[in-house]
């Protein structure tokens, strides 16, 4: 075996699209009785590999809708590949689309605790901790306040607070830095930086140039659901770049930060 | 596939945890809170009551009591299963954002049916002092047949949970099939009252079973007939296993259903 933290071998992935075409109050009824709905396959991911070392910090970029999240959610176990494999060794936290599973109902501290539990920490070991956690993410007046009150960025405090306290292995980060001020975003850094210190690795998806080529190792340009480029940050950043320079017709703003 | 099994008992420590979280979010905003746990079966009790005993006046011994011991063994059944029925499609933010056993919300459903259970039992309990009714010893046993419907409650629970987010249609179905439950277990009448051919027919749903063993065990002082248990053990058991098989079946996509 490997000593890869994170092993991604031939990972392919299809969904089904359905359109739903109704345009007419006629077609609407017979829409409704026959059951033939007009899909499409969209293939995701086809066929990517890649591994990730421990003590790397591993940045994924691409544009939007070319399969990031579906890739990272596939790391994460939340999909399964129709075909390929993954290869985690050790606990995997992801922090996607800005939660870490939080229910709006819940109060920040039991969310805490429910979304560690069902990552599989004890109850125990996360008592020790829910203090610092709050404190990390600087919310000790809304410890009992519920998430559906919370800003994003709160949102996203208590959940960067929580998957770094519970100290995972594999710390997964989906658009983390999108949301937050500068003093957090600092604080972020840091951890990530201490993180890799301590030999664990790091899966960060960014559409912001600057943070990945700073902190990244190596970067892989996810392509329409191709391995694009799998290199230094200068080199898939160019290739992205060159990408979307090739095709203006799909990207007509550029959603890629001109600061690089 | 023995991984989503092992994986159900690894997690079989969190399932009181999860119920608990599940009772906060089901009082929620309300004033009396966790008490309505309690209120809430209360008056429901009181009011079935009022409406079977003044319009059926069945010649049934102790009939308060039969009642309303029917109706918490059925409330049980109905709570169970209608909170397992969403457990997973009132979570969608949670499945999609991190991987848990998605056998957690359905499981801890039936836990959390048994904790208001208890509560109902208490009510069931003032009922009995209301009406100065002294239950027979046997009532000892009444705890194994509960459990036994718990069973039959987590086996209905889990494939509840993956079809209801595979299939919108479960919700509904499932609704009627409650109702008419309600009327087919012998809970305001006596199952000998019904035409032969029907009992032949409804003799295999479980819940009858389980109503039928709680009145013996409550009311009459009387072990449950041999063949009474093997039809229930043996109709919850098949219930259970098939209810995993579908739920093995849909649960590893329903992060992409949601």
């Amino acid at each position: 075996m490997s000593d890869y933290a994170v092993s991604v071998k031939n990972i392919s992935k299809k969904f089904k699209l359905f359109h739903e075409k109704r345009d007419s109050i006629y077609e609407s009824a017979a829409g409704f009785f026959q059951k033939k709905r007009h899909s499409e396959i969209l293939q995701a991911l086809d066929d990517v590999s890649f591994n990730v070392k421990h003590g790397e910090i591993f940045g994924i970029i691409g544009r939007n809708g070319d399969g990031k999240t579906t890739l990272l959610r596939i790391i994460s176990k939340i999909y399964s590949p129709d075909s390929g494999s993954v290869d985690v060794k050790g606990r995997v936290i992801p922090v996607l689309s800005l939660g870490l599973g939080f229910h709006p109902e819940l109060t920040a501290i039991s969310n805490v605790y429910q979304s560690s539990i069902l990552l599989g920490f004890k109850k125990e070991d996360i008592s020790k901790r829910a203090n610092d956690i709050i404190k990390f993410a600087e919310l000790e007046r809304f410890a009992d306040t519920k998430i559906k009150n919370f800003s994003a960025g709160m949102q996203m405090r208590l959940a960067f607070a929580t998957s770094v306290l519970v100290d995972p292995d594999i710390l997964i980060l989906d658009e983390v830095f999108a949301v937050g001020d500068i003093n957090f975003q600092k604080k972020c850094f840091d951890t990530i930086m201490s993180f890799k210190k301590r030999g664990k690795a790091i899966i960060f998806v960014s559409h912001d140039m600057e943070p990945i080529s700073k902190f990244c190792d190596t970067v892989m340009f996810l392509k329409e659901g191709k391995v694009g480029k799998i290199g230094s940050p200068e080199e898939s950043i160019a290739a992205f770049q060159d990408y979307l320079a090739e095709h203006p017709e799909i990207n007509p703003k550029g959603n890629i930060s001109s600061s690089v | 596939m023995t991984s989503i099994r092992e994986e159900m008992w690894k997690t079989r420590g969190i399932l009181f945890n999860f119920a608990v979280y599940d009772l906060k979010i089901r009082y929620r905003n309300s004033v009396l809170g966790v008490l309505w746990s309690f209120i809430e079966p209360l008056l429901l009790l009181a009011v079935l009551f009022v409406v079977f005993s003044t319009m059926f006046k069945f010649e049934i011994p102790n009939f308060p009591i039969y009642l309303l011991l029917g109706i918490v063994c059925y409330r049980f059944f109905q709570n169970g299963t209608t909170l397992a029925l969403n457990s997973l499609t009132n979570r969608s933010s949670t499945i999609t954002q991190i991987y848990f056993p998605r056998s957690i919300p359905g499981l801890s459903a039936g836990i959390t049916s048994a904790i208001m259970l208890v509560f109902e039992l208490m009510v069931l309990g003032i009922f009995m002092a209301a009406f100065q009714f002294i239950p027979t010893v046997t009532i000892l046993l009444l705890p194994l047949v509960l459990a036994l419907e718990l069973l039959l409650i987590f086996g209905i629970a889990l494939p509840l949970s993956v079809l209801n987010v595979k299939f919108k249609d479960t919700e509904f179905i499932w609704g009627v099939v409650l109702s008419a439950g309600f009327f087919l277990t012998p809970i305001f009448y006596q199952f000998d009252m019904l035409p032969e051919a029907i009992r032949n027919v409804l003799q295999f749903s479980p819940m009858v079973q389980i109503v039928t063993m709680a009145h013996h065990v409550v009311l009459y002082g009387m072990l449950p007939s041999v063949n009474t248990v093997l039809y229930a053990v043996g109709s919850i058991s098949a219930i259970t296993v098939i209810g995993y098989l579908i739920f093995r079946k849909y649960q590893a996509k329903i992060a992409e259903d949601m």
